[in-house]
């Protein structure tokens, strides 16, 4: 087992950089996600690791081995492809025994090899159509064996690129959980990518969020989802987004910030000074109604969206829209109705509206 | 599909209602299906026609040309002479001969053109700059008619003037090597088939594959062998049987090359039949045809029924 490090990678296509500077370290063992919206370079840097894609810049490291001109059949890493890459024309057996039978160093006796297969097999539940094809496989059943495929050499490091997005929303929460159980079972480092951040929530011990080549943070998802490094990583995480509201930090104490809408108190102002202008995210469970003329930002509560076990209120307040998540205990406001709304002062995040960083 | 035990209950009562449903036009109604039927002939006449003026009724003259002798006169009519003027043609030194010419040039032309079309292709399969040009080029043997490509080919090969008159291995005026010059013609202008098939099937094989069987460590040769060889082979089972039929059917190239020489040992079965020269007799070639015909069908046959088991046709 070992980790993986990116010491300042980058990755140019000709004139496109893909992944800039990337500075990252997976420990041994970890469940790491790469976490950003399509084309952020998250596949790019998983490619590299795998050998796949040559490194332009930079040091990349697997165990205490320098990786950059290793050819990928020596990386000793497996990796799950979003399309699972089986091959067709060979048997489900087969086709989890291939890497036991191609690469040199991973190569083993038959017996030996009869015994993995058969236990890699046992592992997904994939026993009783080992004989079978492919194609005559559902598509969960072919993630296993993709799956299979890449536990039955044992490697280092497992890569996994988006391999739940072919599957239906049922299977995907199954499956979610079945991979965090093989990496505990396994205790092998998951490097795993994917646009999708309950994935990244549920399954990572830690998850990096790339957009536009570059590392914007790294971090326990409970961590990344409770202090956003920038803008950009407040507005990916959360479902719905984290509310923002552009305004001014007004003197005096305890810190405010001014809107156009009203007021928002901020319990911790951090570097941010008087008299400028900041960003304010709220998450939308952390707005509540209060009371016409109290303290806050009126709006107008344009939708509101049921969900069974909690409402959403959609209020537009001077151009913004916010999203408020309400309990069914709560009162409910009517659409049309104009509501004061107050956030919960500690969990106020203020950003700088140019370079989007977070100030507090 | 949900799991909700509504969803199941009602799927099942679906399937035990089916039985009772209608399943078509109920069987009594006699005059209607006489009228579909008399409706699907007529959509089917325009080509039994044409298999029929360009087939069937040929093939009918042919047998009838073999089982009958042609008179020495012409005022008098052809006689019946039976099977055995057929089994004469069919056991006579043109048809062992034309059999072996033909079986010849089938074993110069097909394992060549195939291997060399793989190659082609997969050293064209790329994404290199200016690989166009070398894909174009290597194509454009499917836009040659076969006459031009012979006359192009005789320039080279002339036995006066060619550029390769020297070279004795393709050398048009030896018996030996007549046939393999010919051949070699043959495969360079079926080259263009072959590879622009090879390079579309290349190109279909997904790139996750060839890089998933990176990963597991395949070589180059073995991925080549054990992912991509059986992902393609439907267009190679597909070539084998075209450039079979191909070879058999070559008339064009032996014709403006050798002229069935020299001393007949270009001859395919197919070129006797042709007969440009005129001097074998009609029963003789329409016995020949029937030979040909037989063994046509037949490598068909064996080819789609030994080499399906190891073509792989996707999921």
């Amino acid at each position: 087992m070992s980790g993986v490090t990116f010491q300042q990678v980058t990755k140019r296509f000709g004139d496109v950089v893909a992944v800039d500077q990337l500075t990252l370290d997976v420990l041994d063992g970890e469940f790491m996600v790469l976490l950003g919206p399509s084309g952020c370079g998250k596949s790019t840097a998983l490619r590299m690791i795998a050998g796949l894609e040559e490194v332009s810049d930079g040091l990349l490291t697997i165990g205490d081995r320098v990786v950059n001109h290793v050819p990928p059949q020596d990386r000793d890493i497996a990796m799950v492809f979003q399309s699972y890459a089986l091959y067709p024309h060979m048997t489900v057996a087969r086709n989890i025994e291939s890497p036991l039978v191609a690469n040199k160093r991973a190569r083993v006796d038959a017996d030996e090899r009869e015994r993995r297969v058969k236990e890699a097999a046992a592992t997904l539940g994939l026993e009783e159509y080992l004989g079978r094809k492919p194609g005559e496989l559902s598509g969960g059943q072919r993630q296993r064996v993709a799956l299979a495929r890449a536990i039955v050499r044992r490697p280092e490091v497992f890569l996994m690129d988006e391999p739940l997005s072919n599957l239906d929303a049922k299977l995907r929460t199954q499956t979610r959980l079945e991979l965090v159980e093989l990496h505990r079972r396994l205790g092998t480092t998951f490097v795993y990518v994917t646009h999708d951040q309950v994935e990244a929530m549920t399954m990572a011990d830690r998850i990096a969020v790339i957009a536009d080549g570059r590392l914007q943070q790294v971090g326990a998802p409970q961590a990344v989802y409770e202090r956003p490094a920038n803008l950009f990583v407040a507005g990916f995480i959360g479902s719905p987004p984290m509310n923002t509201l552009r305004g001014v930090v007004s003197p005096g104490t305890p810190a405010a910030v001014t809107t156009p809408s009203g007021t928002v108190r901020v319990a911790d102002r951090g570097t941010a000074a008087d008299d400028t202008e900041v960003v304010a995210g709220i998450r939308p469970e952390d707005l509540s109604v209060v009371p016409p003329g109290g303290e806050g930002v009126v709006g107008r509560v344009e939708n509101v969206e049921l969900l069974g076990h909690e409402r959403h209120l959609v209020v537009s307040c001077d151009g913004h829209v916010l999203v408020v998540r309400q309990d069914n205990g709560e009162p409910t406001p009517a659409v049309g109705e104009t509501v004061t709304l107050a956030a919960r002062p500690e969990h106020v995040h203020l950003f700088d509206p140019a370079g989007s960083g977070r100030l507090n | 599909m949900t799991d909700l035990p509504g969803a199941e209950a009602g799927a099942e009562d679906l399937v035990r209602a089916a039985p009772t449903a209608p399943l078509g036009p109920r069987s009594g109604d006699g005059r209607r299906r006489l009228r579909d039927a008399l409706m699907a002939y007529l959509f089917l006449l325009p080509a039994l026609v044409t298999f029929a003026v360009f087939a069937y009724y040929p093939l009918y003259r042919l047998f009838w040309y073999a089982t009958h002798r042609q008179p020495r006169f012409r005022n008098r009519p052809p006689t019946y002479v039976g099977f055995s003027q057929l089994w004469d043609s069919l056991t006579s030194r043109d048809f062992a001969q034309g059999l072996l010419h033909s079986a010849t040039f089938m074993l110069y032309t097909v394992p060549l053109g195939l291997v060399l079309g793989v190659v082609l292709a997969v050293a064209a399969h790329r994404r290199l700059r200016g690989i166009k040009v070398f894909q174009t080029i290597f194509s454009s043997t499917v836009a040659t008619s076969v006459a031009v490509a012979s006359v192009v080919f005789f320039t080279l090969v002339n036995p006066e003037v060619g550029y390769f008159r020297n070279v004795t291995w393709l050398s048009l005026n030896d018996p030996t090597s007549a046939m393999f010059a010919v051949s070699l013609s043959s495969v360079w202008q079926n080259l263009g088939l072959t590879f622009i098939v090879v390079l579309a099937a290349l190109q279909a094989v997904p790139e996750e594959l060839n890089e998933a069987a990176l990963l597991d460590g395949f070589g180059p040769v073995r991925r080549f062998f054990r992912v991509t060889v059986p992902l393609i082979s439907p267009a190679l089972l597909f070539l084998a049987i075209v450039l079979v039929i191909h070879a058999l059917q070559a008339y064009a190239q032996i014709e403006i090359l050798t002229g069935g020489g020299p001393a007949g040992s270009t001859e395919t079965l197919l070129y006797k039949i042709a007969d440009p020269k005129n001097i074998r007799s009609l029963d003789l070639k329409a016995g020949l045809s029937i030979g040909l015909f037989v063994l046509t069908g037949l490598v068909a046959f064996v080819q789609y029924t030994l080499l399906s088991r190891r073509v792989h046709y996707g999921d």
